[in-house]
Order: structure tokens, then C-alpha cells, then sequence
């Protein structure tokens, strides 16, 4: 935080949530002002919801059908009642994040309750962690959540972000991959229309270990996710891969540090945005790679897709490269479908509707590819189904 | 072989001995040290300018004062003392531009010892003297095309050469200070609409005080009949360089412009603020190339010029081309960025530059290219390549706003490393407001590969030989944009600042 921002006046907004918020003056903030997005004075906490209304939102969620164990978090605070927690390793209390950054100060303004979850061997059921939040008046709620994977173990991972109402969801989650560990995470940001969802993301990974990851991010008017990998052991493998749906007034930033610190480490980036509407989506990556990591192989990728004149599309893909022996690359396309493969498929008899959605599901498609789980590519694969026909135009 | 000329030239030069370094002994005049409204209204009453110019300068000055020195580039250096430099240095009894006869023969030593024998240039009309070695053509030999060269020593422009033969065509080439004494008209109506006064720190710097720099306009449907040129040379100690360049081509004209520049070696730094203003009118193209080989400081990274330049073209009407060509080997630091504003509809713009950087170099350079009018297209091509300790940073920023229809970009950003020392870093800003744009945007960052060095070697080259031509090789888009006289002297540029990194 800069002296100036500190010592400004603070917004009514801003002295509800108890921490001043960053502006475009910001470099990383420059395409996400959250002083001037954020007017709404969100109350600190979001109180003790109605549990029928919880049991009711969680019935409705996308993956309530799949054999997962499903861990409840309710305005930030884990809802036991609703949560199977039956030979799970948990404790109370996380380590603090590492990046003084203002999302994370935020969590900490809002006293999240912090939760640990250590996973050693290989999990009989992939985790489920639902993040609800219902606020009946203009609330913020923090949620803090660590989870370490002991050395040589692997875990299925899928968090879901839903809610009710106008609110702020501040998630911030930390995990450590152990030596050989793996880890398959898939984020389904899908928060009410109200929303602002504002999450932190900070992993690490130790040598050898794998981590498969994919975020979709489809809901809230406002999101911004900040992730940071880390390599802090030779060895490791990163796939992070993500999938804006975005339209109506929707704005959605990912701003995601990929740390290479040690030699022999393998990070891919590929980040896929569809933008109709006025929806504007920002991707800001970068790959850092330190002195001594020589033989780092990391690449990043966004492409964006706006199929309405008025979506905007935004991308800074940074490379920071000190060591010699290494392949990085970034490539960032924008632009609208396709011409020549509409008028491929039209002459073949493919109404433009349709011929539209085919293209557009394979545009986000390669990354829902990756998807290792089955039953959750099909909910997602569903989910840009129904999302194209809401969006068909 | 061009190649093999770069290893011999890497070979006879030492790392440490820039050659440009020498220092022209001759009485110059200087305004008083520091900077204050005094010392604007000196500049400007020695140049005789007219009054709205000085208010010109003034009302920069008053903005600048209440400016901030920016931060946010990704290169360090101790705080400038602003009011340490000289802001005024010409060699004494330089009034203003002359015929060629009447210049200082040491000035005109100064500019043969660089490779611009200017008196003999003209005199033969571009066909060099035999025995006469040039460093701008020493492959070619024998008749090359002439080029018109305005030579600036310090403050002041010293010469311009071909102005009669230019003036045939109807084209204008002169110092801005003539410009401003022959065609105010056309100097109040242009200067600074690209880059106003306030537009930034060191663009307000240089606004209060820019001392010369050249003035080129070329008239509707010219083609400019040769290469102009300008030729920038710090001398004096403790002097801070700002010229100002202006180039207007009008209606359907075509005019190709090339910069050079070098310093003298010296234990202190030198601040160079320049500013170029390009003014692409309907049909028009401009053709902007630099060599940029101020003198880079020692290997410890002692001394060097601080370039920090802001450079803008308009293509301001309907199919203006305007094309930025940039080789950087010098200057201890590089911090600008060559842009187009593509304002008029079909207009066009380019940007390729290769950034070398070696010893303790910084480097913060790329290019904007901002898209306002319909079916404007631009392209970018950068090759950076760090060596030593040096940290070569790519900035850039591609823009199409809401109303640039169909707007199209192609840009292509690639670092090489050598060493592992050094820092290689892209730092590209996409923006699309509208869905009909097309961005492409690309980069990578290797070193040269164990199997293409393997390969070249087996060929029996050495591997100080197999790294220039792969460098070379890896230039090459951007080489050749260059005009053909200067393509050979780059290539060997480019082997002399690689020196010292292999192996």
C-alpha cells in the first residue's frame, strides 16, 4: 500500500470494510478500480444464515449430483452441519499469507476464520469446498482456508462460489503441494449477478510435484482473482488453465504470478475469455523467472473472444527473465469469431446460431479438456451450453 | 562477408574502448549552470526567437516545475540533479547554421572521424573519396545515393548539407532555429500538437528548453529526392542534450529520415531529452530509422548517456503510414517508446527495433500504438538482446478504442540471452474496445540453442563467429527495414556490442 493511498480520505465504502482500496493508480490495478468500483458500504461479516435457505442453495448447486465430500463454507465461516467431515484432517488456525498485497489485508480486516485441511496419501473422494454466501443486507465476508498435501500425495480439489444477494466474497486460500505431491484444482467462480467476488490464491509447490488447475469464472459483476505460484522445488509441473463466460455488465480480472525460483520447472498458462454484452475481462500474467532457474520451461497463453461491439478485452502478459537457459513465451490474441469458420459452417447448413455456439464451445473447450475429473467436465461443458443459449444473440 | 567483418571488428576492439569516445577540444559558449526562467529567456534570445515562443518555453517550464519524475520504468539510477547541468553549450562563433564553408574545420574533423565527412560528401554529391573510410558504407564502395545531413554538435546545429538541391523539390531541411526565423508559420502550427508542452516530465523538460534539432517539411505529393539525416553529437562536459525534431510530411509526400548519435567517454553521466514530433498528413508516409550509439558507459557501468527520449508520430489524416526503425547499442539507459497515433482511417503504423544491451545497460523500450480511426493496421517487430549484466526490458501498449472499426495488430516480441547474468523482460499492455479488432501478440525468450550453435560450428566456424551470425540472423526482420546504406554499419554495430559476452 502507498503512503498516499493510506493517508487519502478514505470512501464510505471504505471505512465499512475497515481497509482503503487500491485505484488504476496502481499498476496492477489499472484496469479494476476498486475504490471507484466499490460504492456500496458492505457491513464486516455477513452474520449466521437461515439454514434451510443454505440446505435449498446447496441442493441447486451444479455438482451436487457427483460423488464428492462436500465441505460447506457459509458467509466464510465452515457450516458443520451441512459438511462431511469424517476422517478429514482439520484444525483451526492457517498460516499467514505471504503477499502483503490488499486482498489479502482485506481478509485479514474481515476476520476470516481460518481452516487447515492436510491431506496425506490419496484422497478416497475428491474434496468439494462450496463457498456460500447469503446476506440479506450489503455484507463482506472473509474466508481463509489453507491446505497442505503431504509429501507424495494427491487430491482431487473443486471449490464453488455461490451466493444470494448484494455482497463481497473474500476468499483467500493457500496450498502446499509437497515433495512429489499432486494436486487437481477446479475454481467454479459462479456468484450471484450482485456479486463481488474479490479471491486470493497463493500455491506452492515443492520438487517434483504436479498441479492441474482450472478456474471458471462466470459469475459476480465484479471479480478480480489474484494467484501466485510458486516453484520451490526442481522438478515441479504447472497447467493453470481458465474460462471467462462473461456478459451483461460483467467485469472480470485475473491477475496470476507464476514465480519460478528454482531450475526445472514447467509452468503453462492457458487462459480462454468470452466477453459478450458490455462485459469486460482483464488478463494480467507473468512468469518470473529468478536468476538460478536455469532449464525453466514456461509458457502463457490468453485469448479473447468478444462477440458484442461494446466487450473489451484487456491483457498484460509479462515475462521477468533473469536466468539464460530458459524457453518462455506468451501469446495473446483478441478478437471477434472467426469469419471465414462461420461462413465454413453456414455453407455446410449449420444455422448461425448454432454455428456460433459450436464455435464458441470450442474456443473455451480446449481448456475444459484439461479437466481431469469426468463428471465435472460434463457440468461444465453443460454449464457454457446453457450459458451460450442464455447468451444467444 | 558481413559476418566475418563483424568478428574481425569484435577482434580489433576492445570492450572497453567505445569508439566514438574522443572529445573535439573547442571553445564553446555556455549558458549559465542550472536551470531558471534566466536561463530559458537566455536560450531563447540567443536564438532570437520570437516572443510566443519564449512564452512557449515559459509556460513548459511553469509545468514542468510542477511535475513528478516518473518511477514506474524498470531502470535505476541515482536522483538527477537538475540544476548541475548545462542547459546551453555551442561552439563559440556559431551564430547560426552556415554554408560549409564558413564551419569550424574541427567541427568538421569531428563529424569526419565519425564517419560523416560532410564537406566531401557534398562536394562529390555522395561518391566517396577513395581511401576515405567511412563507417556507414565500407562494403558497398565506390557511388552510394547521397544523403542530406544536419549536423548537431551540442546546442546548436553546426551545418546542414544539400539544402539547395532539397530546396529544388520544394522540400524544407533545416535547423528548428532556422525554421523558426523562416517558416514560423509552419513551426506554431505543428509544434507541439503530437507532444504537448505537459505531455510528460522530460517532454516538459525538454519543451523549456530545446536548444536545436532539425525541421523537415515536405510539401503534397513529394517524394523527398534523397535520405535525410540528422547527426547528434554530445560534447561538452556536464551538458544535458535537448533537440527537438519536427517532421511534417504534407499531402502524399514520402520522406525517409535517419538519426545517429554518439558522445564522448566520460567518468560522469549526460542527460539527453529529446523530442520528435511526426506529422503524417493524408497519403503521407515518414520513414523515422535511429542508430542510437551514445556512448554506454564503462563495464562497471560508470558514466553513459541517459537517453530518455519521447518520440510520437500522427498519422493525423486518411492513409498516413508512419514507421519507427530503431537499432539500440548505446546509452548507458534507454527509456522510450517510438508510438503512433493512427487517427486517420487506413492508416498505418510500424515499429521495429533491435535492443541490444551489454556491461551494466538498462534498457526500457518498446512502442505504442494507439488506434482511433477505422481499418487503422500496425505492426510490431522488437528483438532484444541482453548480455553482461544488463537488464533489457520490451514495454509496449496496443490500443484500438471504440471506434477504430476492424482494427488490426500484429505484434512480435523475442529476447535472446546471453549469460546468465543479464535480464530479459516483456511487458506488453493489450486493450480492446472493440470486437472488430484484431490483436495478434506474441513473444519468447531463449538463448541460443546448444543444437543451432552445434550446427553452425560443425560448419567450422568459431563460436564467437556462430554467435554473431545467429544474432545477426535473429535481427534480421528488423535489419532490413533499414535503409541499404546503413544495414552493413548496423550489422557490425551489432558484433561490436555483443563483445565481450561469448564464452
Amino acid at each position: 500500500m502507498t503512503s498516499a493511498a493510506a493517508t487519502a480520505v478514505l470512501t464510505p465504502a471504505e471505512m465499512a470494510i475497515g481497509t482503503p482500496l487500491p485505484t488504476r493508480r496502481q499498476e496492477d490495478w489499472k484496469w479494476t478500480d476498486l475504490r471507484r468500483r466499490i460504492e456500496t458500504p458492505y457491513a464486516r461479516g455477513a452474520g449466521v444464515a437461515d439454514p434451510s435457505r443454505v440446505a435449498r442453495l446447496i441442493a441447486a448447486d451444479p455438482l451436487a449430483k457427483l460423488p464428492l465430500r462436500r465441505v460447506v463454507f457459509v458467509n466464510g465461516v465452515l457450516d458443520r452441519s451441512h459438511s462431511d467431515l469424517t476422517g478429514l484432517a482439520l484444525k483451526d488456525g492457517a498460516p499467514a499469507l505471504a503477499e502483503a498485497e490488499w486482498l489479502a489485508a482485506m481478509n485479514t480486516t474481515l476476520e476470516a476464520q481460518p481452516v487447515t485441511f492436510t491431506v496425506s496419501g490419496t484422497a478416497d473422494r475428491p474434496l468439494h469446498l462450496m463457498f456460500l454466501t447469503l446476506a440479506d443486507a450489503p455484507a463482506a465476508a472473509g474466508a481463509r482456508v489453507h491446505i497442505d498435501v503431504a509429501e507424495g500425495a494427491s487430491l482431487q480439489f473443486i471449490e464453488s462460489h455461490r451466493g444470494i444477494g448484494a455482497y463481497l466474497a473474500n476468499p483467500a486460500l493457500t496450498i502446499q503441494l509437497g515433495k512429489g505431491a499432486r494436486m487437481d484444482r477446479a475454481k467454479l467462480e459462479l456468484e450471484g449477478a450482485e456479486a463481488t467476488h474479490l479471491a486470493v490464491a497463493e500455491l506452492t509447490l515443492a520438487a517434483d510435484a504436479v498441479l492441474r488447475d482450472f478456474t471458471l469464472t462466470s459469475g459476480a459483476a465484479l471479480n478480480r482473482q489474484n494467484g501466485r505460484i510458486t516453484f520451490a522445488g526442481e522438478g515441479a509441473d504447472a497447467r493453470v488453465t481458465g474460462a471467462y463466460l462473461l456478459g451483461g455488465a460483467q467485469h472480470a480480472d485475473t491477475r496470476l504470478v507464476v514465480d519460478h525460483q528454482v531450475p526445472r520447472c514447467l509452468s503453462r498458462e492457458v487462459f480462454k475469455c468470452v466477453m459478450d454484452g458490455d462485459a469486460r475481462g482483464v488478463f494480467q500474467g507473468k512468469v518470473i523467472v529468478a536468476p538460478d532457474a536455469q532449464k525453466t520451461d514456461g509458457k502463457q497463453s490468453s485469448h479473447a473472444l468478444l462477440l458484442s461491439e461494446r466487450a473489451e478485452f484487456d491483457a498484460k502478459p509479462e515475462l521477468e527473465i533473469y536466468a539464460d537457459d530458459v524457453v518462455c513465451g506468451h501469446g495473446a490474441t483478441s478478437g471477434d469469431l472467426d469469419h471465414d469458420h462461420m461462413f465454413y459452417l453456414m455453407s455446410r447448413g449449420i444455422p448461425q446460431a448454432e454455428a456460433k455456439a459450436m464455435l464458441i464451445a470450442a474456443f473455451v473447450g480446449e481448456v475444459f479438456d484439461g479437466v481431469d475429473h469426468e463428471g465435472l467436465r460434463d457440468v461444465l461443458t453443460a454449464f457454457a451450453q446453457n450459458w451460450l443459449t442464455a447468451h444467444k444473440s | 562477408m558481413a559476418d566475418q567483418d563483424t568478428i574481425d571488428l569484435v577482434k580489433d576492439i576492445d570492450v572497453d574502448k567505445y569508439k566514438y569516445g574522443f572529445t573535439t577540444d573547442i571553445e564553446q559558449e555556455f549558458a549559465p549552470r542550472g536551470l531558471s526562467e534566466e536561463v530559458i529567456r537566455f536560450i531563447s534570445a540567443k536564438k532570437n526567437e520570437p516572443q510566443w515562443m519564449l512564452d512557449w518555453r515559459l509556460e513548459a517550464y511553469r509545468v514542468w516545475q510542477t511535475m513528478v519524475e516518473p518511477t514506474w520504468a524498470k531502470v535505476s539510477y541515482p536522483k538527477i540533479d537538475f540544476q548541475s547541468l548545462y542547459y546551453y553549450a555551442a561552439p563559440k562563433a556559431v551564430t547560426g547554421p552556415k554554408s560549409l564553408d564558413e564551419v569550424d574545420p574541427k567541427l568538421l574533423e569531428t563529424y569526419a572521424k565519425l564517419g560523416i565527412p560532410l564537406k566531401e560528401q557534398e562536394i562529390l554529391a555522395g561518391v566517396r573519396q577513395q581511401g576515405e573510410k567511412s563507417t556507414l558504407d565500407e562494403e558497398g564502395a565506390g557511388a552510394t545515393t547521397p544523403v542530406a545531413v544536419d549536423a548537431v554538435f551540442d546546442s546548436v546545429s553546426v551545418v546542414t548539407t544539400f539544402k539547395a538541391e532539397l530546396a529544388k523539390a520544394g522540400v524544407i531541411f533545416c535547423s528548428i532555429s532556422e525554421a523558426l526565423r523562416d517558416h514560423p508559420e509552419l513551426v506554431k502550427k505543428y509544434l507541439g500538437s503530437v507532444v504537448p508542452q505537459g505531455d510528460n516530465f522530460y517532454a516538459a523538460l525538454n519543451a523549456a528548453v530545446f536548444s536545436d534539432g532539425s525541421f523537415v517539411y515536405v510539401p503534397p505529393g513529394t517524394r523527398c529526392p534523397m535520405e535525410l539525416s540528422t547527426y547528434f553529437r554530445i560534447n561538452a562536459k556536464n551538458t544535458g542534450q535537448f533537440e527537438r525534431t519536427l517532421i511534417i510530411a504534407d499531402k502524399g509526400a514520402y520522406v525517409s529520415y535517419l538519426e545517429g548519435c554518439t558522445a564522448p567517454t566520460r567518468e560522469e553521466t549526460q542527460l539527453h531529452a529529446a523530442v520528435v514530433e511526426l506529422i503524417a498528413l493524408e497519403g503521407a508516409e515518414i520513414k523515422y530509422s535511429t542508430v542510437q550509439n551514445w556512448y554506454p558507459g564503462d563495464k562497471d557501468g560508470k558514466g553513459g548517456v541517459y537517453n530518455f527520449v519521447t518520440k510520437r508520430g500522427d498519422c493525423r489524416e486518411a492513409h498516413a503510414k508512419i514507421s519507427w526503425t530503431q537499432v539500440e547499442t548505446g546509452s548507458a539507459i534507454t527509456w522510450k517508446y517510438p508510438s503512433c497515433i493512427l487517427r486517420g482511417d487506413h492508416s498505418r503504423g510500424e515499429f521495429y527495433s533491435i535492443a541490444i544491451s551489454n556491461g551494466r545497460q538498462q534498457v526500457d523500450s518498446g512502442t505504442k500504438m494507439i488506434h482511433l480511426g477505422k481499418h487503422t493496421s500496425s505492426r510490431i517487430i522488437s528483438k532484444g538482446i541482453a548480455a553482461g549484466r544488463s537488464d533489457n526490458t520490451y514495454r509496449g501498449l496496443v490500443s484500438a478504442h471504440r471506434k477504430a472499426l476492424h482494427a488490426r495488430n500484429f505484434t512480435q516480441c523475442d529476447s535472446l540471452l546471453i549469460g546468465d547474468k543479464c535480464g530479459a523482460h516483456t511487458v506488453p499492455y493489450l486493450e480492446a474496445k472493440t470486437s472488430t479488432a484484431q490483436f495478434e501478440h506474441e513473444a519468447t525468450t531463449s538463448k541460443i540453442s546448444d543444437d543451432q550453435m552445434f550446427y553452425v560450428m560443425s560448419r567450422g566456424l568459431s563460436e564467437e563467429e556462430a554467435v554473431a551470425l545467429i544474432v545477426n540472423g535473429f535481427v534480421r526482420d528488423v535489419l532490413q527495414q533499414l535503409p541499404m546504406e546503413f544495414m552493413a554499419e548496423t550489422q557490425k554495430l551489432i558484433g561490436i556490442s555483443l563483445e565481450g559476452s561469448v564464452g
